[in-house]
């Protein structure tokens, strides 16, 4: 893709302290247990009393960080709102399927199923900001946020002043349940700051809320360009070990002018194998800080860029940090979720 | 009439979620909509809803469902009349 994209504002509601305040000076937050929840900041100076009362965690959460990141980037109307998530408003869903059983079909209320709708936080933030430009969610499991970022980029290729991107996911106990059911979870109960310690089936889980205002020209005030952007769909390993230094190369880069590869490593045995594409790079984890679920690659890109930004790692939040690195130019991302949906995501400084 | 409509004001508080609304704030023939309780057309269902479930009464003509929701008062009455003597 020809067209350049910038990330010129940012917000992000994570199980860290990401909202606010100095990053460099947060501590890590440690969750014992294997469900990692969100530090919820206070909405009431971002949404309306009247609002907020029937609004559920994750509207909530979704559109406070897009509102911060509006704020942050000076942009109050973007010229398209694009999001992705995994699951929508899980808590909405979970109470309208439960009314349906207690009240046989009948006599349903209205609020639950709109929420549950996955376009309601998107919604919410064009009736907030009186924006009626385009407006769309992906909904594709372990892609949904990189689609939700393609789209972006090509609106901003097209001529699209600047664009909201951003994703939201939820974790509830009862969706915890389920997905531990089909082993997506530990067996064991850890917590967070010692998940590198349990290699084992299965990992721990995680939700967030992460917006980023993108636009195609860089300022003083931009946190990082965005330089590439790949999906593969379940690669086999020969694809898979082929496809990074193709896409290195697509962008004229070499391994060798990689600074840190952030990797989506979650100490699951079932899908590791996947990492040793990363051998020889400079590469540490980020699964830790967020715990796992489909649109972590939000957080991810937030943290790579937080970290070209200030030009250093947060390194209270690395125990397994050796040295910062010498320098900070260019941060690959490698996520995949569960062993299907797999991602390289290219920054650089600006 | 009173034990209804106090009864009414806190079924109202919990399914509308009023956060830092308590019963003896609502008087009993402010106009819930618009300048009264601030209530919007999604609570109007909210509130048909809370009539199904809580007093088994189903509105079927919308036009009759606005002169119920005017106020507490305006519900409660309709609740006793359809109440069996």
């Amino acid at each position: 893709m020809k067209g350049k994209c910038y990330i010129q504002g940012m917000a992000a509601i994570t199980p860290q302290h990401t909202f606010d305040g100095d990053l460099m000076a947060q501590p890590m937050v440690v969750t014992h247990g294997n469900m990692l929840s969100c530090a919820e900041p206070d909405y009431k100076s971002f949404i309306a009393p009247n609002s907020l009362r029937r609004m559920t965690r994750v509207l909530k959460m979704g559109l406070t960080a897009s509102l911060k990141c509006l704020q942050d980037s000076g942009i109050a109307v973007p010229g398209a709102i694009v999001t992705g998530t995994g699951k929508g408003s899980l808590q909405d869903t979970e109470r309208f399927i439960k009314e349906i059983r207690d009240y046989q079909e009948k006599a349903l209320n209205p609020t639950p199923f709109i929420q549950s709708t996955y376009n309601a936080v998107n919604g919410l933030i064009a009736l907030q900001q009186k924006c009626t430009q385009y407006n769309n969610t992906f909904v594709h499991r372990g892609f949904s946020f990189e689609h939700a970022l393609l789209d972006s980029m090509l609106l901003l290729h097209e001529g699209t002043a600047d664009v909201l991107t951003g994703a939201f996911d939820e974790i509830t106990p009862e969706h915890f349940f389920i997905k531990g059911r089909i082993g997506h979870w530990k067996k064991e109960t850890i917590s967070n700051d010692k998940l590198y310690e349990h290699p084992s089936p299965g990992t721990i889980s995680g939700e967030g809320a992460v917006f980023f205002a993108l636009t195609p020209a860089v300022t003083a005030q931009s946190y990082a360009q965005i330089g590439g952007l790949q999906m593969l769909y379940k690669p086999s390993p020969e694809k898979l070990h082929a496809a990074l230094p193709e896409f290195l190369q697509q962008h004229g880069l070499q391994a060798a002018d990689i600074d840190l590869v952030l990797t989506g490593e979650n100490a699951d045995t079932n899908h590791a194998h996947y990492y040793e594409i990363l051998k020889g790079y400079p590469q540490l984890p980020f699964k830790h800080l967020s715990g796992d679920y489909e649109t972590v690659g939000a957080f991810a890109m937030w943290l790579a860029a937080q970290i070209l930004k200030h030009q250093q790692l947060p390194s209270q939040w690395f125990p397994m940090l050796q040295q910062q690195p010498a320098k900070l130019r260019n941060i690959l991302i490698y996520n995949h979720f569960f062993g299907e949906q797999h991602t390289f995501m290219l920054l650089h400084a600006v | 009439m009173e034990d209804l409509k106090q009864k009414l004001k806190v079924q109202i508080i919990e399914a509308l979620n009023l956060q830092d609304t308590r019963p003896e704030d609502i008087d009993d023939n402010a106009p819930l909509f618009g300048e009264g309780l601030g209530l919007d057309s999604i609570d109007s269902l909210e509130l048909m809803v809370l009539l199904e479930r809580q007093y088994q009464i189903k509105v079927e003509d919308p036009r009759e469902g606005r002169k119920i929701l005017q106020s507490v008062q305006s519900m409660a009455e309709f609740i006793q009349s359809k109440q069996p003597a």
